[in-house]
């Protein structure tokens, strides 16, 4: 008797596992993807901003169906912005969870370390925040792609774009903060800027300290400089703020023009408020100018990521939201989970963003994520000042492939 | 240069260099009597910035707030420097002055990350108070009221230190024990009341700078060290201790660092250090300082 119900508990339970092997065999195992991101500290928003869009679209990719079946998964991390430990993070995620593709990261340092973990793991590693262009320049492989900007736009060739195809103004004093960024920034914008406009001239370049907070004795310089525009060439955060409540108070704006490209993002000057200093009229860019953009999808994943986050969505958002689009129609294209059929598919893919398509150029595997430029001022719709009358600029204003190589060329060591 | 842009420059170093000088005097008057070099001096300040950001916007509704929180910020960063100087500082007068470095050091990281649990990373800023929100014209030229109301109060705040050290019972008392700590004691003078209350006064000096920066500037963490270097540079310059040095370094860093920046502006980043170094060269106990 004994036996007998010991056999049935077993066969029992047998076929409950069976069954529960075929439930979740229907189910399929899901497709992960690894997410190292800035989830605490400084730079928190936009670690969970971008988780935010990545779960977005896996929400809707998995509402319909999933991926060859399968459902999609993303496995979020913090990397508090160390190198040391977005790459333990990174080797877990491919180690323990098993994720089949690594994705994120706002930090270059980190992103770059991740970088050379994926080329020796041979998993596909997508970057959806961090700009340096020396991860898809001089230090890319065959694992690596970006679906973001990176510096070579941000910083100097979009403001150079911008302002060559409206203002032109001939003579222009720049000021940067005294660091290699800001030096690397200047010197972009002049390479793009100067041959455009015949005939302009940086007629002053002034160079503050790191983290300067007092910017007086720099504007009235930039005042009596005669100058008929400023540059400001990587003066950010902090630092952008206090310049424009001093030149504001200075009336530097009525005097001159301003091209100040941080200030078309939104996370600096969401705290701004209707009457309070902000740069009037100046020409700013932005990498996701939400209010602007007609695509009833972009609305509704701005809503959805306020309604879950209580702030905008940051451009990493959509990117990471576009990331997860681009690997499920690679993986559909490819029929399988199989890395090197993937990078091929996604090599010169066609992407359809909420901006139109977007290639994924083939030589660094950056795809020509567009930066939008405008004049900015408060609008009605929101309380803080945005770029208005906007327009995009596209694959003009990256490195060329030809530039890459050269830029390449150089960077490798002369064999003896 | 036109006459225009000299004026422009003259007047913004005046006004770079009186913001310092608030911020330097403290640091001086402390160095001057207790003969600690207060590191954490800059974070003091800072935290008297958050505090303006932290009064004005909660009561925002009460008019004229910023005045009211330009007496409430300075007092409340003198108590918690009576609380350092009581509870730290006192146990290490006696000790070598590496003691004190790690000391204030450590008072940078701990005061900072309370901040930071406090107030967040984010950047905040305060409105321009009126009656000193317009511009004026000087010399032709739109100069922002505001900083002539700084260069005003740095002067105001010299003037006022100089008559309390000079022509009252306390500023007797402070020289004293300034000049000889075991004869003033031995005259009967409560030499650790007047050591927690000259930090005090450093404290609230810094306290007073981070309260009037805001409207100008911006809330944030890390202003302490944009302004903590130059406020050394301009002790040094002045000579230890000396309130006069302090007030004369301040207008000579601002002035070399506002024409610098005009005729030179690559170098600006070096012009402080440069002023620094030369005059170390040419007299090493500062403008006004005393040889030992």
């Amino acid at each position: 008797m004994r036996t007998k119900s010991g056999v049935l508990i077993v066969s029992i339970l047998f076929c409950f596992i069976i069954f529960c092997g075929f439930g979740c065999k229907k189910a399929g195992n899901p497709i992960k993807i690894g997410h190292i991101h800035s989830i605490s500290g400084a730079m928190s928003m936009y670690g969970k901003s971008c988780a935010t869009g990545g779960e977005i679209a896996i929400e809707e990719i998995n509402a319909a169906g999933g991926v060859l079946g399968r459902p999609l998964e993303q496995i979020t991390r913090d990397d508090n912005l160390k190198p040391e430990i977005g790459l333990r993070e990174a080797k877990n995620l491919v180690i323990n969870d098993k994720v089949d593709f690594l994705t994120g990261t706002i930090s270059s340092a980190v992103a770059q370390a991740i970088s050379n973990y994926a080329k020796e793991e041979k998993k596909i590693f997508i970057v959806n925040i961090a700009q340096s262009s020396t991860l898809t320049e001089e230090n890319f492989h065959r694992y690596i792609f970006r679906i973001d900007t990176n510096s070579i736009p941000y910083w100097g060739y979009a403001p150079a774009l911008a302002l060559a195809e409206t203002w032109k103004n001939k003579k222009i004093i720049s000021l940067g903060f005294d660091y290699v960024t800001g030096k690397d920034t200047l010197k972009a914008f002049k390479e793009k800027y100067l041959p455009l406009v015949p005939g302009a001239k940086i007629v002053g370049e002034l160079w503050a300290p790191l983290n300067t907070t007092d910017f007086t004795a720099y504007i009235t310089k930039m005042k009596n400089s005669k100058a008929d525009a400023f540059f400001l060439a990587c003066i950010y955060g902090g630092g952008e703020l206090a310049f424009t409540k001093q030149a504001w108070a200075h009336g530097l704006y009525d005097k001159m023009k301003a091209i100040q490209s941080c200030a078309g993002d939104v996370e600096t000057w969401s705290s701004v408020k209707k009457g309070e200093p902000y740069p009037k009229g100046a020409i700013a860019t932005s990498r996701y100018p939400f209010w602007a953009i007609d695509d009833p999808k972009s609305k509704e994943f701005t809503k959805k990521h306020h309604d879950r986050l209580g702030y905008w969505p940051s451009y990493g958002a959509m990117n990471q939201y576009v990331i997860v689009y681009a690997l499920k129609n690679a993986i559909e294209k490819v029929g399988a989970v199989d890395t090197e059929k993937i990078i091929n598919a996604l090599e010169g893919m066609e992407l359809n963003t909420f901006v139109g398509t977007v290639k994924i150029r083939k030589c660094d595997h950056q795809a020509m994520m567009p930066t939008w430029y405008g004049y900015v001022d408060f609008t009605p719709e929101l309380p803080f000042p945005i770029i208005t009358r906007v327009k995009a600029l596209g694959e003009d204003s990256y490195h060329s492939c030809e530039q890459i190589e050269k830029i390449r060329l150089a960077a490798t060591p002369k064999q003896p | 240069m036109d006459i225009e842009a000299i004026m422009g420059q003259v007047l913004s170093g005046l006004s770079v260099g009186m913001v310092l000088f608030l911020i330097a005097s403290g640091l001086s008057v402390i160095f001057g009597t207790l003969k600690i070099l207060n590191l954490a001096h800059g974070t003091i300040y800072m935290i008297g910035g958050f505090l303006c950001y932290w009064i004005t916007s909660t009561f925002a509704h009460i008019p004229a707030i910023f005045w009211l929180a330009l007496i409430l910020g300075p007092i409340a960063t003198a108590l918690l420097g009576g609380l350092i100087e009581i509870f730290l500082l006192r146990r290490i007068y006696a000790e070598e002055m590496l003691y004190q470095y790690i000391l204030t050091f450590g008072l940078i990281l701990i005061l900072g990350e309370l901040c930071k649990l406090i107030w967040g990373v984010g950047y905040h800023t305060v409105s321009v108070p009126w009656p000193v929100d317009g511009k004026m014209s000087i010399f032709g030229m739109i100069y922002p009221v505001y900083n002539i109301f700084l260069i005003c109060c740095g002067v105001a705040v010299f003037i006022g230190l100089m008559a309390v050290m000079r022509f009252t019972g306390l500023g007797r008392i402070i020289r004293a024990v300034t000049f000889n700590r075991e004869m003033a004691n031995a005259l009967g003078i409560n030499v650790p009341m007047v050591y927690t209350g000259v930090f005090m006064l450093g404290c609230w000096l810094a306290g007073l700078a981070g309260t009037l920066m805001p409207p100008m500037s911006v809330v944030a963490l890390g202003t302490d060290m944009a302004v903590i270097i130059d406020c050394f540079i301009i002790v040094v310059i002045g000579g230890m201790g000396s309130l006069s040095g302090a007030f004369i370094g301040a207008i000579i860093l601002g002035l070399v660092n506002a024409f610098g920046i005009s005729l030179l502006p690559k170098l600006t980043i070096a012009f402080g250090f440069l002023l620094m170094i030369i005059i170390l060269i040419i007299r090493h106990w500062g403008l006004l300082g005393k040889p030992e």
